[in-house]
């Protein structure tokens, strides 16, 4: 039976809804399953693992692991990949996954593919799809034999309800501190802000909102929609928004089931953020921005005024 | 402090693809070096102007536009140019790339190895932190800055889950460089005149030190079978006119047509 190991996508102590998406694909793919998680104090997240679809917990817990290390996170992936004989080792998308995925595939002597958005098993071998050239063509790829290290797209495997499992925990020792790379600070996003990649609705403000005044707009607008904030390059560029609000290509991957873009022109490096979002609105007073041909709904208009009406409509059928 | 630059030649990813028979017509492409590359090579010169780094850069891959794009980095202020062209390379994938570049690593001993975060053409973002694997080096990916702090540590920052991540290396060390780290410069008209009598230095796998056999060794752990065209999106509707009007019925239709509202 093919083996998946599925590395857990934990943020400050929560488990990310990627990791049950994960395991649920495993099961579709007829495999077994089992999960890697590592970090300070998280015993406390095997129930929740197994539940998720795990038949095996392999757990890191030690305080050298509370802040985010490639080399001693890969080490303990390789450590649980070996015990458990896995043949794809997952990663859900996030930016410690793309920084340890190479490595640990270095380390393993096994093939490695990101942003994954398909995967089948294919007389021995193992087949994936992922998107190229800033997501305009899709490879198909074919990993002959052996293993597979993969991260995959945010959004690209839904979490099913049938997934069983049970709980069988593997402690792992702590693993060595990288001492040539060391982690001295970690400047930390907003906390109780709401993450974009969970977020069911995200709107996002482009170059075409200004200033502060346009974003606060627009943020009203985000907030009465519980909805995740988001932004284009430009607008971080700017210093306009932080870093990690970027939606795009080099930013989050977003596939919530509605995206609002806001003054947003629609290059192709934010669109390949964005493309998978199940319903598109796109705000744009330019008729010919390329936002529209990826909206399925295309406001024509200045957003000073749109967004103003659409708050209150979305108030109005709220009621 | 000597720094090794890596520079791809990539497709412009702004023109139009076709993929015909699982391909990619190659008619009307064209090449520029990888967009995380400039910023590479933008880092590596600031490094030389600022603390008087030795800087080289290193291509592997044939033909005039990898040539161009070398002449471009020459233009932008790099001094030294390393080519790597070996037809055993065809097919490569980040595995054997990162095979080479060790071997170019290894022949140049450097304090610094930056790399483009990721290649336009692969998407991948695998090779830079897999060379540093092979060299047993620290390496930091994702990086939006770089401090020196003296000879032999520098400072990265990189964009991290859960914020920006600072992270103290020990030299030497890889670095995988985001576009947000700077801004490339523009070639100017002297650096291009000059650029042009600069000379590459040109080696295949034997001249480099090591075989075809050592390269294979590691890959191509996967093959691109075939490119396909990604499903267009179902062509939406755009609303023009009255904004209150428009706008009032685009929010009717996200709650009654499409339900997400
Ligand atoms: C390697 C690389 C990676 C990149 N990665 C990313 C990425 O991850 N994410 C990303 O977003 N970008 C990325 N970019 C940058 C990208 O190419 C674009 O430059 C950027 O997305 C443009 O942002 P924008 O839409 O806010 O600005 P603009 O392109 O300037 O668009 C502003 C839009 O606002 C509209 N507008 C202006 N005023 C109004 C008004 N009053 N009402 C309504 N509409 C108005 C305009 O018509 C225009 O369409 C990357 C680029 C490169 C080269
Ligand atoms: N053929 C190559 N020549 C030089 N540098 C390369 C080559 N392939 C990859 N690189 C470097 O590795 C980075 C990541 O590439 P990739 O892993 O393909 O996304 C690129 O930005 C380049 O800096």
């Amino acid at each position: 039976m093919t083996k998946v190991l599925v590395i857990a996508d934990i943020k400050q102590g929560v488990l990310k809804s990627s990791t049950a998406q994960l395991l649920s694909k495993a099961k579709a793919i007829g495999a077994e399953a089992a999960v890697v998680a590592m970090g300070d104090n998280i015993g406390s997240l095997v129930p929740d693992l197994a539940k998720a679809g795990s038949s095996t917990q392999y757990i890191a817990d030690d305080p050298g692991l509370k802040l985010f290390s490639a080399g001693p996170f890969a080490s303990c992936v390789v450590n649980a990949a070996k015990q458990f004989g896995a043949d794809l080792i997952w990663f859900g998308f996030s930016e410690s996954g793309k920084a340890v995925a190479p490595r640990v595939a270095a380390q393993l002597n096994a093939a490695c593919a990101t942003d994954i958005t398909d995967v089948k098993l294919q007389d021995g071998g193992i087949e994936v799809i992922r998107p190229a050239i800033t997501n305009k063509v899709l490879q198909r790829v074919a990993v002959p034999g052996g293993q597979l290290v993969a991260v995959v797209r945010a959004g690209a495997f839904e979490a099913t309800e049938d997934v069983t499992g049970s709980e069988n925990m593997v402690k792992l020792p702590p693993p060595a501190a990288d001492l040539k790379a060391v982690i001295r600070q970690i400047v930390s996003e907003e906390s109780g802000e709401i993450d974009l990649g969970d977020a069911g609705v995200v709107v996002s403000v482009g170059r075409g909102v200004r200033d502060q005044a346009g974003i606060d707009l627009v943020k009203g607008l985000a907030d009465d929609l519980k909805a995740g904030l988001g932004s284009t390059r430009a607008m971080v560029d700017a210093g306009l928004m932080p870093h990690y609000k970027q939606v795009g290509q080099t930013g989050k991957i977003v596939a919530p089931s509605l995206y609002m873009a806001i003054g947003i022109s629609g290059a192709i490096q934010h669109l390949a953020g964005m493309k998978g979002s199940k319903v598109i609105l796109a705000v744009n007073k330019d008729p010919e921005a390329p936002i529209f041909n990826a909206a399925d709904y295309g406001i024509v208009g200045d957003l000073f005024e749109v967004v103003p009406i659409l708050r209150q409509e979305i108030k109005k059928l709220r009621g | 402090m000597k720094i090794l630059t890596t520079v791809k030649k990539v497709v412009d990813v702004e023109l139009n693809m076709r993929v015909k028979d699982g391909a990619i017509v190659q008619e009307g492409m064209q090449y520029v070096m990888n967009a995380w590359d400039e910023n590479a090579v933008e880092t590596s010169i600031q490094l030389k102007e600022n603390h008087h780094a030795e800087t080289t850069m290193v291509s592997i891959g044939g033909g005039e536009d990898t040539v161009k794009i070398i002449r471009r980095g020459f233009a932008m202020g790099i001094k030294n140019a390393i080519q790597i062209e070996d037809a055993a390379l065809d097919g490569a994938d980040s595995f054997m790339y990162a095979k080479v570049l060790q071997k170019v690593y290894e022949k140049g001993v450097y304090d610094l190895v930056i790399t483009g975060k990721q290649a336009q053409d692969t998407d991948s973002g695998q090779t830079g932190i897999i060379l540093a694997e092979y060299l047993g080096l620290p390496c930091v990916s994702n990086v939006i800055a770089i401090e020196v702090v003296d000879d032999t540590h520098i400072k990265a920052s990189r964009l991290g889950d859960g914020g920006t991540e600072i992270v103290e290396l020990t030299l030497p060390a890889v670095v995988t460089v985001d576009v947000a780290i700077n801004v490339p410069r523009l070639p100017q008209t002297r650096g291009i005149m000059m650029a042009k009598k600069m000379p590459i230095d040109v080696m295949d796998l034997a001249a480099l030190g090591t075989s075809t056999e050592e390269i294979r060794s590691v890959g191509p752990k996967s093959k691109i079978v075939e490119f396909i065209a990604p499903e267009a999106r179902k062509s939406g509707r755009k609303f023009e006119g009255d904004a209150a009007a428009i706008t009032a019925q685009v929010v009717g239709l996200l709650a009654s047509e499409t339900k997400v509202l």
